[in-house]
């Protein structure tokens, strides 16, 4: 890096004004107009507030919450849905890929009244886009799961806290992805910086893996960073880690950003040196194994829970997308039938948690569990999809659209014995996480009768088991046209498929 | 500005459906300095097509000279894309906004199917609809209207009230919500709908969505009002009045506070002025309000006497040091309720075949500038004389003499009178066939002043 080298419009930017300072003007902004905003404020700015300006709806902005562990209750689901409604058709919802809502369809008026409900209803969305700690991310069954190792949640919360207190990074060079692993299947290793369950001389705690990322220009799982820490010191390690790569981060080329591009550049032997001298407590070195063995649940259906006579039940969301109906719906639901809480999964899924046996046939015979089955097609279980063209002006398809209608074109000709892990994404820059699914789908555009249409490229063979591996390369750029059909095969000659029986036989 | 590097030329831009193309755009975004020049020049002379990707990648390089220039390319194409201005018209700017005027300007006329080369396409007009929104500019306000309220096809209305979202906190505050309540009010739940949504996010919005609950919505219409009104819940009020002797709550009050209750859906109690203050303030507080709540205190009281000047500060201190109150004027200043007295005097003189007689307000005796300042204004607004009336036996009894003959006793009094009292009191006790019943027993008054309070936050 040349420490003489012109920052970047961004670098500069962030340099001049930190978005946090913008709060108490949000009021004021907003009788102003986003127009009168300057194209920093608007677009790089007002995400440290979690407000985002869409270039394909302006006007119409997204707010991205932070949901620590993926934690949500009834009450302040429902706040959200008041929220959405206000915005007519133009209001919908998103659970993320990291256990997160984004609400879409957002008058900058709505800004400052939103901010205040939050904050009144224990939510935020503070720092939750651009160069920001994103949305801690744990086991989305903690503290109901049978096979938990460690409960996650007061882990990340205590965390979040950390990093969003008077200590915690302003001024990150590019954005990280934290997450806590408490079970066999939580399989992380897409974030920057992850915390697996791993025993030292008998006593549980946690190893560390950083450097886990994915872009249009690289793909790297996690590696092992060779230390083992006490549960206790997950929230100052990761204050400490954060606040090194704030200092040191490359903050010339925003392609070459991400916390492994700094691993390189120092090699991991005298990072870790850093990290430790920078963290001042007593660490214990350690070889990286850990007790995650196997890829994620998907956790839909009905699941008894650790306490007993209590279940929970796992509702498919199509593509992660929720209207306000449907989360008035869900919040009623897991009221009525639950303790209220409800769990989002970052397979974009809801999970309805505590609910007492002799209520779950009740539970299973409500309206809305037709339209969020908990007993969905193998096909749908464990698709996962980004935001597609509708709301990204990068997507080269509108993903969850094309994805829905595919999956249920394949539904109408064959029967999968198994889910199949598909991940969708509109473009290489990966949002969707194609690279972690046993197929992934990515836009793109390909030639077909001496026309340019859009397409997908197919990658096969991501693993989030024991063994872990990003998926690669099967084709170049498949008309959506042809799409299900070269699915088709795929599932019949690689994923045990059959096909369905022609009606009528 | 300085020039792009020759290898960002648009000559050199990968084609549609190249495998380069994506990452090559992302270069190009990612470069720090990029003249639009070239790409313009490009576009213009047909030598480069505009695509959805090169879009989103130009438009956050247009300064707004360079998205005026684009917008009136894209105006001139034989079928231009729709989705195109919404991308490129990011800045607030006023030789955009007047562009975008002068082509909405005359309404949906423009539409002029007749005059197909001077015409305004429907999808034209509904890409800039909105966009006229978000330059806000006031006057963009009646172009916006009368778009929304023609007799046009709805995803043109449905555009013009999308701009008057995208503008909502600088429109005519009073005129938006007059537009607003017409359209909750449409046959169309796809305009009605988001008309309602747009009042709720207005300061002070239940005095707007109120009188809607009584306008025989769309039943979809309804329900969503519903649910806004269910998110902006009214606040607990305590009404203080006038009491009778010994703190004796006159019954058209007691009335009136259980029916706004039931309208409200949310706490009312009153408080006698003549009563001694309440000692269970903290009990009575806590009983009335959940965390975080504010109480509404709205003095029922009519004249700034000593009880408005006095009394009532000591209430507020009072009720202050056990809940965050917000403390309304008292109902005698209230624009609207003057209103309805003038318009109650008016049907008055009506009634009396006495229609060039000045009616008379009586009112209870007050001293001092500020209050012969208020009977002025009051006198104004409503056309009324206003008289003051002692409430001794004697003088009442004189004045009930002078009621009944006026013309030989005082000519001034030979006209329609109305007691300035809210509920029954010795004034209206003893003078009933003279001057009717108090004002909370007029039906017209009640309704107005159950509606204000119905309305109040």
């Amino acid at each position: 890096m040349d420490p003489l080298a012109k920052p970047s419009k961004i670098e500069q930017a962030k340099a001049e004004l930190c978005g946090l300072d913008l709060a108490p003007r949000l009021g004021d902004l907003a009788s102003q107009g986003w127009e009168s905003l300057d194209e920093a404020t608007l677009t790089i700015r007002l995400k440290w507030l979690g407000i985002f300006f869409r270039p394909v709806t302006p006007g119409r902005f997204m707010v991205r919450l932070r949901l620590p562990n993926g934690v949500i209750s009834a009450d302040q689901l429902e706040l959200l849905a008041e929220v959405i409604d206000r915005c007519g058709d133009q209001g919908s919802a998103d659970i993320t890929t990291r256990q997160n809502l984004q609400l879409r369809g957002l008058l900058l008026e709505d800004m400052a009244p939103l901010l205040q409900a939050l904050e009144a209803g224990g939510l935020t969305s503070r720092q939750s886009g651009h160069d920001n700690p994103r949305n801690i991310t744990g086991n989305p069954l903690a503290g109901i799961d049978p096979e938990e190792i460690v409960d996650t949640r007061p882990l990340v919360e205590v965390i979040q806290a950390r990093l969003l207190g008077p200590a915690g990074p302003r001024n990150l060079p590019r954005k990280f992805n934290v997450a806590v692993g408490g079970a066999p299947d939580s399989f992380l290793l897409h974030n920057d910086l992850a915390f697996l369950p791993a025993e030292h001389n008998g006593q549980l705690g946690f190893t560390v893996l950083v450097g886990g990322f994915f872009s249009a220009q690289r793909n790297e799982l996690a590696v092992p960073l060779g230390l083992w820490l006490r549960p206790e010191q997950l929230a100052d390690f990761t204050l400490a880690l954060l606040c090194h790569f704030e200092r040191h981060g490359n903050r010339q080329q925003r392609n070459k950003s991400r916390l492994m591009y700094l691993i390189d550049q120092l090699g991991i032997d005298a990072y870790r040196e850093e990290l430790v001298e920078a963290f001042a407590e007593p660490v214990h070195p350690h070889d990286g194994s850990h007790l995650v063995s196997r890829a994620p649940r998907s956790g839909l259906g009905v699941h008894a829970q650790k306490q007993e006579g209590l279940h929970w039940v796992g509702l498919h969301v199509p593509m992660g997308r929720l209207d306000a109906a449907s989360m008035q719906e869900l919040a009623a639901l897991a009221r009525t039938y639950g303790s209220g809480e409800l769990r989002l999964t970052e397979a974009q899924n809801a999970l309805i948690v505590d609910v007492p046996c002799d209520r779950i046939e009740d539970l299973l015979a409500e309206p809305l569990l037709q339209r969020l089955r908990p007993d969905p097609s193998t096909l749908q279980a464990e698709a996962v999809s980004c935001t597609g063209n509708a709301y990204c002006s990068f997507a080269l398809i509108p993903t969850k659209g094309v994805a829905q209608q595919v999956l249920e074109e394949l539904e109408q000709r064959i029967e999968l014995p198994e889910a199949v892990r598909m991940h969708w994404t509109g473009c290489p820059n990966a949002c969707g996480q194609p690279y972690m699914g046993q197929i992934g789908l990515m836009g793109a555009k390909a030639r077909k009768d001496g026309q340019m249409v859009e397409a997908a490229k197919i990658f096969l063979g991501g693993s989030m088991g024991a063994e872990p591996k990003l998926a690669e390369l099967h084709e170049k750029g498949v008309p959506l046209s042809d799409l299900a059909d070269v699915l088709e095969l795929l599932l019949l000659e690689q994923f045990g498929a059959r096909r369905r029986e022609p009606a009528g036989f | 500005m300085r020039s792009a590097l020759p290898q960002w030329e648009p000559a050199q831009l990968p084609a549609c459906g190249s495998p380069d193309r994506w990452g090559w755009l992302q270069q190009l975004r990612n470069q720090p300095e990029l003249d639009p020049e070239p790409w313009l020049l490009a576009l213009e002379n047909g030598s480069l097509s505009i695509a959805p990707d090169l879009l989103a990648v130009l438009a956050e390089r247009l300064d707004p000279p360079a998205q005026l220039r684009l917008l009136r390319w894209w105006r001139q194409q034989p079928d231009p894309d729709p989705g195109l201005p919404s991308q490129v018209l990011r800045h607030r700017d006023g030789a955009s906004a007047a562009w975008l005027l002068e082509q909405l300007a005359p309404g949906p006329v423009a539409l002029g199917f007749a005059l197909p080369l001077s015409a305004l396409p429907q999808v034209v007009a509904a890409a800039l609809l909105p966009l006229l929104g978000h330059q806000r500019q006031v006057a963009a306000w009646p172009v916006l209207l009368c778009w929304m309220r023609a007799p046009i096809a709805t995803p043109l209305r449905r555009a013009a009230l999308e701009g008057v979202a995208r503008g909502l906190s600088v429109w005519p505050r009073s005129q938006l919500v007059a537009g607003l309540s017409a359209l909750a009010g449409d046959l169309d739940p796809q305009l009605a709908a988001p008309a309602v949504d747009l009042l709720a996010r207005l300061p002070g919005a239940r005095r707007a969505l109120v009188p809607l609950r009584r306008c025989g919505l769309d039943p979809r219409v309804a329900e969503r009002l519903g649910r806004r009104l269910a998110a902006t819940p009214a606040q607990p009020l305590l009404l203080v009045v006038h009491g009778r002797a010994g703190g004796q709550l006159p019954a058209e009050l007691v009335a009136l506070a259980a029916e706004l209750e039931c309208r409200r859906g949310a706490p009312v109690r009153l408080q006698a002025l003549s009563a001694a203050a309440p000692a269970a303030v903290p009990a009575v507080a806590s009983e009335l309000l959940q965390p975080g709540q504010v109480l509404g205190l709205v003095p029922l009281l009519l004249l700034p006497g000593g009880h408005v000047r006095h009394d009532l500060p000591a209430i507020v201190r009072h009720w202050s040091a056990f809940a965050r109150v917000q403390h309304w004027p008292f109902l005698g200043a209230w624009p609207r309720w003057q209103a309805a007295l003038a318009r109650e005097l008016a049907e008055l003189a009506m009634q009396d075949y006495k229609p060039a007689a000045r009616p008379l307000l009586l009112h209870h005796p007050l001293e001092g500038p500020l209050a012969a300042r208020y009977l002025t204004t009051l006198e104004r607004r409503t056309g009324a004389q206003c008289v003051a009336t002692p409430y001794s036996a004697e003088h009442l009894a004189e004045l009930k003499l002078t009621l009944a003959a006026p013309d030989l006793a005082a000519p001034a009094l030979a006209a329609p009178a109305l007691p300035l009292a809210l509920a029954a009191n010795r004034l209206t006790d003893q003078l009933a066939e003279q001057v009717g019943p108090p004002l909370l027993q007029r039906p017209g008054l009640r309704q107005l002043l159950l509606a204000e309070l119905e309305a109040l936050p």
